[in-house]
C-alpha cells in the first residue's frame, strides 16, 4: 500500500454520448489524509471527475485506484466514499437525524436502529447540529444544511470524502467560516478529501495541494504557492491571482523584447529562469500587479484610468496597447485618477509565454 | 370603492348561477329519490318532497342486487387502482432515474400509444379477453386497466421535478433502487401518487363501456351497468331510478369531499410544473 497514492487516477478519459470530450487523459494521485482541491473554471471537467470517482458516471477509458485497488467496476455504495453535493441533496421529508442516519439504515450494511442513532449522534456532535435533530431541512439555513450534508457523508466512515462546490450556495462571510470548519473537520477525522471548487481563493486557503483543470486537461498539479510563483503556463498565470495578472504583447528582436511603448533588454532578465533559449518572434510578457509599480526610472509611461481601493492596497488601472493592466500599490501612495505615472517591473518576477501559452521564462 | 363593490356582487352572482346549474341536478336527484311517483312526474315539478320516502331505497335493493354491484365496483376499482399505481410508479421511476439502451425509443412508442383512444382498441381487447375465456370474470374486468401510460407520464413529470442529486445521494448512501423508491421517492411524491390513485379509482368507479361488453351476468355487473339495467327493469318508477342513481354517485361524492384538498393540490402542482 502506497500512502502517497491513496487515490490514483490513470489516463482517465470521458467522452459523453453527444461526443463532447469532457476529460482528456487525466492522471493524478492523492496522498492519504490530504485535502486536495480540484480547481478550474466552470465546464472544465472537475465535477465530471468527481462523479467518475464516486461511480456516478462511467469513464470512457482509464483506471481509478483507491488504496491500490481498482474501483472502476465497483458500485458507488461499495466504494467507501462520502459525497457532499453542491445543493446538499438532503431528503426533504426526513428530519436532520433521519437524514444523517439514512446511510446506516438502508442497503446491506444496515445497522440496528439504536446503533445507527448512536453513530449519527456522534457525527452530529462533530458538525454541531445536535440541537437541529428534529428539524426538517426546509427550516435550516444554508450553513446548517451544509453541516447536515457533511455529517451524512461522514456517518458511513468512508475512506474518501468527495465535495462538489460545497460552499457555492453560501454567502461570502459564511463561506469563509465554513471553509475553515471543513478543513479543521476533515483534518480531525483524518479523511482523504477531494474538494471541487471554481474559487481560487478557496482552493489556495484550504487545499494541501491543488489540481488545476481547464478543458478536461490538468494544467498544474502542485502546492498552492507554486500556482502563484511558478505557473506552468499562460492559463495558470491568468487563472490564479487577484487582481489578475497583466499581460503585454512583446516581440523578441535580437537581444530586446519590444512592446508597443517600452523595450526590455534580455540581459536584464534572470538568465537562470529561462526554460529554453528564446527564438525571435511574438511572446506574452505577464507581470503580477504587485510586481509592476510606479518609479521615477520606470520603463513605461501610463495614465491612471481608475483607482480602486481593496483594503490595505489600491489597484491602479491603466491602459497599455489597448489592453487594461493593473498595478498594486500601497494605500498611502498619493496617486489619483488621471495622473501620469512611470511604471517599473521586477524583471526577476515576470513570466514569458509563447502565443500558445507555453512558459519560456 | 363603489365600483369594487358592484364588481364583487356581479362576480358572486355569476358564481352563484354557475354553481346552481352545476349542483342542481345532484340535489334534484337526491331529493327525487325520496319522493313518491306522483311528485317526480307532476307539473309544475315538486322540489321538496312532502314526505321523505326512505322506503324507496329498500325497494331498490329488493328489485336489483345493488349490494352485489357495489361490492363488484369497489373490488374492481380498488384492484385497478392499486395495481396500476404500482406499475406506473415503477415505470416512471425507470424512465426518470435508470439509464438503459432504447429508453428514448420506448418513450416515443409509449407516447404514441397515448394518442390511441381507448375506444379504438376496445374490440381487440374484447376478442383477447373472450379468447382467454375471461368473460364474466373479475380478471377480465380489470386486466386492460392494470397499466396506464397516462398515469406513468403524470408521475414521470412529478419524479422529474425531484433533483437528480437526491437519487445520486441515495446511491452513495448505499440505498438500493427499491430502498430509494419506498423510502425517498414515494414519501416525496405523496400528493402526486394520491392524485393518480384517486383519478384511477374514480375512472374505475365510473367505467361503463368495458364492463358492459365483458359481463352479461347479473352477479358480475358493476354499478353503472346495473343502473342502466335497473332503469328499464324499474319501468316508469322514476323515483326508484333516482334513488338508485343516488346510490351510485354518493360514495364517490363522499370521496371528493374528504380528499378535495389533496385533489386540488395534486392538480395545481402538476400545472405549475408544466
Amino acid at each position: 500500500m502506497d500512502n502517497n497514492k491513496f487515490v490514483e487516477v490513470k489516463n482517465l478519459r470521458k467522452v459523453y454520448d453527444n461526443g463532447h470530450e469532457a476529460i482528456k487523459n487525466v492522471s493524478f494521485a492523492v496522498k492519504k489524509g490530504d485535502l486536495v482541491c480540484l480547481l478550474g473554471p466552470s465546464g472544465c471537467g472537475k465535477t465530471t471527475i468527481l462523479n467518475i470517482l464516486a461511480g456516478l458516471l462511467n469513464p470512457t477509458s482509464g483506471e481509478i485506484l483507491f488504496d491500490g485497488k481498482s474501483v472502476v467496476d465497483v458500485e458507488p455504495k461499495d466504494r467507501h466514499i462520502g459525497y457532499v453535493f453542491q445543493n446538499y441533496a438532503l431528503y426533504p421529508h426526513m428530519t436532520v437525524l433521519q437524514n444523517v442516519m439514512f446511510p446506516l439504515v438502508v442497503g446491506k450494511n444496515k445497522k440496528p436502529k439504536a446503533d445507527a442513532e448512536r453513530i449519527a449522534q456522534k457525527y452530529m456532535e462533530l458538525t454541531q447540529i445536535t440541537e437541529l435533530a428534529d428539524q426538517k431541512p426546509e427550516n435550516l439555513s444554508g450553513g446548517q444544511q451544509q453541516r447536515v450534508a457533511i455529517a451524512r457523508a461522514l456517518v458511513q466512515e468512508p475512506k474518501i470524502l468527495l465535495m462538489d462546490e460545497p460552499l457555492s450556495n453560501l454567502d461570502a462571510r459564511l463561506r469563509l467560516k465554513i471553509r475553515e470548519e471543513i478543513r479543521a473537520l476533515v483534518k480531525s477525522v483524518g479523511i482523504t478529501t477531494l474538494f471541487v471548487t471554481h474559487d481560487q481563493e478557496e482552493a489556495l486557503s484550504i487545499g494541501d495541494k491543488i489540481i488545476l483543470f481547464n478543458d478536461g486537461v490538468i494544467q498544474q498539479d502542485d502546492l498552492g504557492q507554486n500556482f502563484y510563483l511558478e505557473p506552468n503556463n499562460y492559463f495558470v498565470a491568468n487563472f490564479v491571482g487577484n487582481p489578475v495578472i497583466d499581460n503585454f504583447k512583446v516581440t523578441k528582436i535580437e537581444n530586446k523584447l519590444k512592446a508597443n511603448d517600452f523595450t526590455i533588454d534580455i540581459a536584464d532578465l534572470d538568465q537562470s529562469r529561462f526554460k529554453r533559449t528564446l527564438a525571435d518572434g511574438d511572446y506574452l510578457l505577464s507581470v503580477r500587479p504587485e510586481n509592476i509599480f510606479p518609479a521615477l526610472d520606470g520603463l513605461l509611461q501610463a495614465t491612471v484610468d481608475d483607482v480602486e481601493l481593496i483594503g490595505r492596497e489600491r489597484v491602479l488601472k491603466f491602459t497599455n496597447d489597448e489592453t487594461q493592466a493593473r498595478s498594486l500599490v500601497n494605500l498611502e501612495m498619493p496617486i489619483k485618477h488621471g495622473d501620469q505615472v512611470k511604471l517599473k517591473m521586477r524583471l526577476d518576477r515576470v513570466f514569458l509565454f509563447t502565443p500558445d501559452g507555453e512558459r519560456v521564462y | 370603492m363603489k365600483r369594487f363593490r358592484i364588481g364583487t356582487i356581479f362576480s358572486y352572482l355569476i358564481l352563484f348561477i354557475f354553481a346552481f346549474i352545476t349542483v342542481f341536478p345532484f340535489i334534484y336527484m337526491i331529493l327525487g329519490g325520496l319522493m313518491n311517483f306522483q311528485e317526480t312526474t307532476s307539473i309544475p315539478p315538486t322540489l321538496i318532497p312532502h314526505h321523505f320516502e326512505w322506503g324507496n331505497y329498500a325497494k331498490v335493493f329488493a328489485k336489483a342486487p345493488f349490494a352485489r354491484y357495489f361490492f363488484n365496483t369497489v373490488l374492481t376499482a380498488s384492484i385497478t387502482t392499486v395495481v396500476s399505481l404500482f406499475n406506473s410508479l415503477l415505470g416512471a421511476f425507470a424512465m426518470v432515474n435508470l439509464r438503459f439502451k432504447g429508453k428514448g425509443i420506448i418513450q416515443i412508442v409509449m407516447l404514441s400509444l397515448l394518442m390511441v383512444p381507448g375506444e379504438a382498441i376496445i374490440f381487440t381487447n374484447y376478442n383477447t379477453i373472450a379468447h382467454m375465456g375471461l368473460l364474466n370474470t373479475y380478471v377480465g374486468l380489470v386486466l386492460p386497466f392494470l397499466t396506464s401510460i397516462f398515469y406513468m407520464y403524470y408521475l414521470q413529470s412529478y419524479f422529474g421535478s425531484i433533483s437528480e442529486t437526491i437519487y445520486k445521494a441515495a446511491m452513495i448512501d448505499g440505498a438500493s433502487d427499491w430502498d430509494y423508491i419506498w423510502k425517498i421517492l414515494v414519501p416525496m411524491s405523496k400528493s402526486g401518487l394520491f392524485t393518480v390513485g384517486l383519478l384511477s379509482f374514480i375512472s374505475g368507479w365510473n367505467s361503463f363501456l368495458w364492463p358492459l361488453l365483458v359481463t352479461n351476468e347479473d352477479t358480475m355487473r358493476l354499478l353503472n351497468n346495473g343502473l342502466t339495467a335497473f332503469a328499464s327493469d324499474a319501468g316508469s318508477e322514476t323515483q326508484l331510478q333516482l334513488a338508485a342513481a343516488t346510490l351510485t354517485v354518493v360514495p364517490i361524492l363522499i370521496l371528493y369531499f374528504i380528499f378535495r384538498k389533496q385533489i386540488i393540490k395534486g392538480v395545481v402542482r402538476n400545472d405549475l410544473k408544466g
